[in-house]
């Protein structure tokens, strides 16, 4: 009964704010029940019967959680989690709201919940979570965190908070550094990659520092194989084929993040044929899971944040796609730490745009990409881009940075523009 | 014949791409029709035998020591090559490891290699903005800096006069420090890709030492375009930025 006038005010706050801007979602109520019952927000965390279970990481956070809500489901838990946009506090009250009852209790036997690493520590600050789930540390949105050191000071206060288990990424450095800090009482599971998917990665795995040695047969969930857009992982003696929801070695290993955490969380009710059913039953995704039609086109959206991600969704675009609009904005203020990116596999780009264009194009050029036409005007570009007649095969493909995309959703007239 | 590269610790001396200025200077002279290769070196043993140009870029403050205790390995070639007139492009810390050595702020230093004149020290800020500099031996070079070090005792040969930004800073109005086709600077990134004539300038020493001829090749012409492109994006906004500051 304590929270129940600051939770009628927090719906309150949404229904003014849904009138304002229907259909939208708003952190506004959060920051209001916030503000006025600061207490919120850590007591639903800890309210949950069968306890809160945190992701975080520097990138596959959002997939590792939306693999790790389908296992739970998929053995009957009622889980609470929230949607990838609310991982810092304001959203994450805002998400409560949605769910609560009106005296501010959350539904739910257990809590999933995707943290941003900067937010997290502060979000969990006198939070007791049963497990957390670290999928690693890469140079992630170099702008705000300066460098990997701080990446792994703040995942270390979010493990902090861990008071069953935590569960990490075998092969990420940092991380096992992290795990070996841990509390007594307080254990670590892991999961990782074979050797040989690790020698079939001609790029690495990205993270700032990868461990020389791999995970031994039993010491956690490997990922032994992963042939196109399935996988083999195996777990003691028991080996689970998997789909994944696109190639690439990224998702076998969240995959294998979320199968250890599932295991943790369920114990003895864990079966490993459920958590790959509902690991394979994950819905394709595209690129950065985007398509839309838009001007009577199939149009794919290719997301690209800092260099690991510009990678991995460029080596996921088909080898081959006709038509390319590549746009970077002026939020990356200098494209000098995408060089050591390799494009080359995009072949021809129709149009380089965007504040930044020269300079894209240059990087392009220089992978040894052919670039048809520079159009800085963005607004221009997806004009003629969308006019033009639809390839052969494949879909019209637009590379953005998050600016850029921004400015395309706001041209285009699609929601999410902001 | 093959012109050779050496990337020189391309997995802790890339934070901003600086090492990309080797993929540079090898695609150029592929497009001029000759044959090159870039060698990454992360230790002594992956030195080849010739060596026609060097790249060590910046990398991160953690790693200043591990990386020079690697260069000092190969202190004896890192010499020849200086005396010999092989050309080396160092880029923020990698350069700084070059000098005589590096002040931190937090009163500790790091010895050097000792291979260019002058040393790094602490400023009271980071400095991260465009950069432009008038050198009268490569032209207007444009690029970005993002350092929190300035670089003293350089005044006997710099790269050249700062048009805008900071480059070596404590009012020195220079940047960057040269000997023979030895060349420190701030500049980051791929500044040979935005600054062709430099670049042109560095092949032509790798390719008159190798006994061949360089002249920029048709593909180049096209590239540069979009490298004009950009420089006149990047004077732009510094011509702006300057007459901000006047009015």
């Amino acid at each position: 009964m304590r929270y129940a006038p600051a939770i009628l005010v927090g719906r309150l706050t949404r229904f003014a704010a849904r009138l304002r801007k229907p259909g939208g979602g708003s952190a506004v109520p959060g920051l209001v029940v916030n503000t006025i019952a600061p207490g919120y927000l850590k007591r639903t965390l800890s309210g949950f019967p069968q306890g809160l279970v945190v992701v975080s990481g520097s990138s596959g956070k959002s997939t590792t959680t939306k693999m790790l809500v389908a296992i739970l489901r998929a053995h009957g838990v009622d889980v609470f989690t929230n949607p990838s946009t609310a991982n810092i506090s304001q959203g994450l009250t805002s998400a409560l709201l949605e769910r609560a009852d009106w005296t501010g209790r959350v539904p739910g036997d257990v809590a999933v919940l995707e943290m941003d690493e900067g937010h997290g520590a502060v979000v969990m600050q006198g939070v007791d979570a049963r497990v957390v789930a670290l999928t690693n540390v890469m140079v992630d949105q170099i702008d705000r965190f300066h460098d990997s050191e701080m990446v792994a000071g703040m995942l270390a206060r979010i493990a902090e908070r861990a008071h069953e288990a935590v569960v990490v990424n075998a092969d990420d450095a940092n991380l096992e550094r992290l795990a070996a800090a841990v509390g007594p009482g307080v254990a670590v599971h892991r999961f990782g990659v074979s050797a040989g998917v690790l020698a079939r990665s001609p790029r690495g795995l990205g993270y700032t520092e990868t461990r020389r040695d791999r995970l031994a047969a039993g010491a956690g969930v490997i990922v032994d194989s992963v042939e196109g857009a399935s996988a083999v992982l195996r777990d003691g003696a028991a080996s689970v084929h998997i789909r994944l929801p696109a190639r690439g070695t990224h998702y076998a290993v969240d995959a294998a993040a979320a199968y250890a955490t599932a295991e943790v969380v369920l114990g003895e009710r864990f079966s490993p044929t459920t958590a790959a059913d509902a690991l394979s039953e994950i819905p394709a995704v595209f690129g950065r899971g985007e398509r839309v039609h838009v001007r009577g086109q199939e149009v794919e959206f290719v997301l690209v944040q800092n260099p690991a991600s510009y990678q991995l969704n460029v080596d996921s675009i088909e080898p081959g796609t006709e038509q390319i609009l590549f746009a970077i904005g002026s939020d990356v203020r200098d494209p000098s730490y995408f060089w050591p990116t390799d494009a080359s596999s995009l072949g021809r780009v129709a149009i380089v745009s965007g504040s930044k264009a020269p300079e894209a194009a240059l990087m392009l050029a220089y992978d040894g990409v052919e670039i048809d036409r520079v159009e800085p005007d963005l607004g221009r570009a997806l004009d003629d881009f969308l006019a033009s007649p639809a390839p052969a095969h494949g879909v019209k493909t637009i590379v953005f940075s998050a600016d850029a995309m921004r400015r395309t959703r706001a041209h285009l007239g699609l929601s999410g523009a902001e | 014949m093959t012109l050779t590269i050496a990337a020189l610790l391309p997995g802790l001396q890339n934070t901003n791409g600086d090492a990309e200025n080797a993929a540079v200077l090898a695609r150029r002279a592929e497009w001029a029709g000759l044959a090159a290769r870039v060698v990454r070196v992360d230790s002594r043993d992956d030195l080849p035998e010739r060596v026609d140009a060097v790249v060590l870029g910046s990398g991160s403050d953690a790693s200043l020591e591990a990386s020079r205790d690697i260069l000092l390995t190969m202190h004896d070639e890192l010499r020849r090559w200086g005396t010999e007139g092989v050309p080396i492009l160092a880029v923020g810390s990698g350069w700084e490891l070059l000098s005589w050595g590096v002040e931190r702020a937090d009163g500790s230093s790091i010895e050097g290699l000792g291979i260019v004149p002058g040393r790094a020290v602490p400023r009271s800020g980071r400095v991260t903005g465009d950069l432009v500099v008038a050198s009268p031996r490569f032209g207007l070079l444009v690029g970005f800096e993002n350092h929190a070090r300035d670089y003293v005792r350089a005044e006997g040969s710099p790269v050249g006069r700062v048009r805008s930004g900071s480059g070596n800073g404590r009012d020195s109005g220079q940047e960057g420090v040269v000997m023979g086709a030895v060349i420190g600077t701030h500049l980051h990134g791929p500044v040979l890709a935005k600054n062709p004539a430099f670049a042109d300038l560095l092949l032509g020493i790798m390719a008159e030492r190798a006994g061949l001829e360089y002249a920029p090749g048709e593909r180049a012409a096209a590239v540069d375009a979009y490298a004009s492109a950009a420089r006149e994006a990047l004077l732009g906004a510094t011509r702006a930025a300057a007459s901000a500051t006047d009015a």
